[in-house]
């Protein structure tokens, strides 16, 4: 059963449009991540499902019930402000214990309430502090405290690691995940980082000026991205776009660009001679061996393995390689990109996915040397 | 270290310019008829008396001056102070269309001169048949603190994050809940800073009260105290000290009070970023 549906949700500020045709069914107990750059919609979005906006025309649901001239206090929903939003005047115990009073729960029901969640968060020691003396990591655990104290239907999580630092973001990632299993709640939860939305996500919807460019689980979003915008927005290091164009027929498509030309496999019957893109994952190229000269432009050294980024002409594409292999800028190195890997977009910044469904083959890394991609000279 | 002094100095002769007139009022009230117009003058009163104090309690409308001016002064700060609060938010919180526009015509009308205002605003209130009441006075006084109060209460309101009244929303609140439990307790300090400027002004006020006001009933203090001790004859100097003394009581007793209110709360820490 769906917990949250949006349908044909629109949201116009005067002429600009923030959100235009959601449409949008999150399951119960799911937790979905709305991802995208800034001013894509997503925050809209969400203070939409809190009742903070209202929609200029649609219809949005939590369980059964259509919420649209429902108050955000009626909506059985909580939410976790990117700024957290606790009230300075009030006593972290007063904090979490607000929404309590708002709803007339007894008194000694919500000192159990709170001593449970408090407990929860190891917050006991902090209840008469007030939140301007504890640590932005605290300030964090008070927000997420005020939220989950009366246990409602749906969280509504606005960026809320986004002012912490790495080590505590990593952290806090890992104990929303956690929570998550434990309380079995729906979640939405707004990023613009791609990394906290894959790891953490049943599903991401991907949005981009104001529209829904793709909602499906992590791994579909980097192996099937529906198009080119999301395609470059998922994954760390990026995924190599290169403009080109396709010619040929069905079955034997080639894809051609200044400095390179690949045999275009799986795909689909979306796809048609002209101007398309390429996409090339780092672990579709292999640097060191293969067939096509490259110059390698730069290499950093994470540690685990180097981010590698070498260049085609004008076309620059980043790879990944073991950290034992030393290289120096400048340097001519032979490289080759896996065919059965790439994606092919059709023309434009938002241009669908061309690749056959599903993808003949995972876009596992492969280091595979057979089947080298040729240059035209 | 030499530029430290000199501003030492010059921080202390400033103090002093400003406090010398006070400390004469207060030694001025002090002392009996006879030592006030001796030269060389007496810093410190040779003889110290309250004789001025009792006979202006005793013998004159002193009290019943004083009375005005309070009843004037709060009911015109409590008025004043709701409707800038109010105000402020509603310009602050909620779209609409000339919400800028309005905001500068309100300032506007702050930047006319008060003698322009003073007749047309004496006509209206004759007309309404409010003339000689304190309640004219409260409308005159409300009429040119209003702007300023609004002004200044919508800087505090829009220093005031909106997620803070958002997070209310969501957690169960009403818009007026929210208002009261989050908005007002941060919007204390600006609360407060209106509320003094405005029982000042309303406390201090002199031409609209000389205009609008001609009967010993309604008469504030201002006006009261210069009709009652100065004459074209004579002024009664050890009386009208006397009565600068106790006007500026309550203001200290105020300021006393208050001054903390004034600089506390701000930036409290409860929104990062």
């Amino acid at each position: 059963m769906a917990d949250v549906t949006f349908s044909n949700v629109q949201k116009h500020f005067g002429a600009f449009r923030a959100v235009q045709d959601l449409n949008l069914d999150i399951r119960e107990g799911e937790f979905v991540s709305l991802l995208g750059p800034s001013g894509c919609g997503k925050t809209t979005t969400l203070r939409m499902l809190a009742g903070l906006e209202f929609p200029t025309s649609g219809e949005i649901r939590i369980g059964d019930r259509v919420v649209n001239d429902v108050a955000p206090g009626k909506r059985d929903i909580a939410m976790v402000f990117q700024s957290y939003a606790l009230y300075p005047h009030m006593t972290v115990g007063e904090n979490i214990a607000y929404p309590l009073k708002k709803r007339g729960v007894e008194k000694a029901e919500r000192a159990r309430m709170l001593k449970d969640t408090a407990d929860m968060l190891q917050l006991t020691p902090l209840l008469r502090r007030k939140p301007r003396e504890l640590s932005g990591g605290q300030q964090q655990r008070v927000a997420l405290g005020r939220a989950l104290v009366r246990d409602p239907k749906v969280f509504l999580l606005d960026e809320p690691l986004s002012n912490l630092d790495a080590k505590l973001r990593g952290h806090m990632r890992a104990e929303l995940i956690e929570l998550h299993r434990r309380l079995g709640r729906t979640m939405v939860y707004v990023t613009h980082d791609q990394l906290e939305a894959m790891t953490m996500s049943d599903r991401i919807a991907v949005m981009e000026g104001g529209k829904l460019q793709q909602f499906a689980p992590p791994q579909e979003v980097y192996r099937e991205p529906s198009n080119r915008f999301v395609a470059g927005f998922i994954g760390t290091p990026g995924m190599t776009i290169i403009d080109g164009a396709l010619s040929g027929s069905p079955g034997a498509w080639r894809f051609d660009a200044p400095g390179i030309s690949v045999e275009a496999r799986h795909l689909g019957p979306d796809a048609a001679e002209g101007a398309a893109s390429m996409g090339v994952r780092p672990e579709a190229l292999t640097i060191g061996t293969g067939d096509t000269p490259a110059t390698l432009r730069l290499v950093e050294q994470t540690g685990h393995e180097n981010i590698v980024v070498v260049s085609i002409g004008d076309i620059r594409m980043t790879g990944r390689t073991t950290p034992d292999k030393v290289w120096s800028p400048g340097e001519e190195v032979m490289i080759s990109i896996d065919p059965d890997m790439p994606h092919f977009f059709a023309d434009g910044p938002n241009g669908k996915r061309l690749n056959a469904k599903p993808s003949p083959r995972g876009n596992e890394p492969s280091h595979s040397l057979s089947n080298l991609s040729e240059v035209s000279p | 270290m030499i530029r430290k002094i000199a501003f030492n100095l010059f921080a202390w002769a400033l103090v002093l310019a400003v406090a010398f007139p006070l400390f004469w009022m207060l030694v001025t009230s002090v002392k009996p008829q006879f030592e006030l117009f001796r030269r060389p003058p007496t810093i410190l009163p040779e003889t110290w008396t309250f004789e001025h104090y009792i006979g202006l309690l005793k013998e004159t409308n002193f009290l019943n001056y004083f009375w005005n001016s309070i009843i004037l002064s709060t009911t015109t700060t409590l008025i004043v102070v709701a409707i800038a609060t109010i105000g402020a938010y509603s310009l602050v919180r909620f779209k609409y269309r000339g919400r800028e526009t309005l905001a500068f015509l309100v300032l506007f009308t702050y930047l006319l001169p008060s003698v322009v205002l003073i007749l047309p605003l004496y006509l209206m209130l004759v007309q309404l048949g409010l003339s000689n009441t304190i309640t004219s006075l409260v409308i005159a006084y409300t009429t040119f603190a209003l702007p300023y109060a609004l002004w200044l209460l919508r800087s505090f309101m829009a220093g005031i994050p909106e997620d803070l009244e958002s997070a209310a929303l969501v957690d169960g609140a009403t818009r007026l809940g929210a208002f009261r439990d989050v908005i007002l307790p941060q919007l204390l300090p600006g609360i407060i800073s209106t509320a003094l400027f405005t029982f000042i002004l309303s406390w201090n006020e002199y031409l609209f009260a000389l205009v609008l006001v001609n009967s010993d009933e309604a008469r504030p203090l201002t006006t009261g105290v210069m009709n009652m001790l100065v004459s074209s004859f004579n002024i009664e100097w050890s009386l009208l000290m006397a009565a600068s003394v106790m006007m500026s009581v309550p203001l200290i007793i105020v300021f006393a009070f208050l001054q903390s209110y004034l600089t506390r709360g701000f930036g409290a820490g409860g929104v990062k970023g």
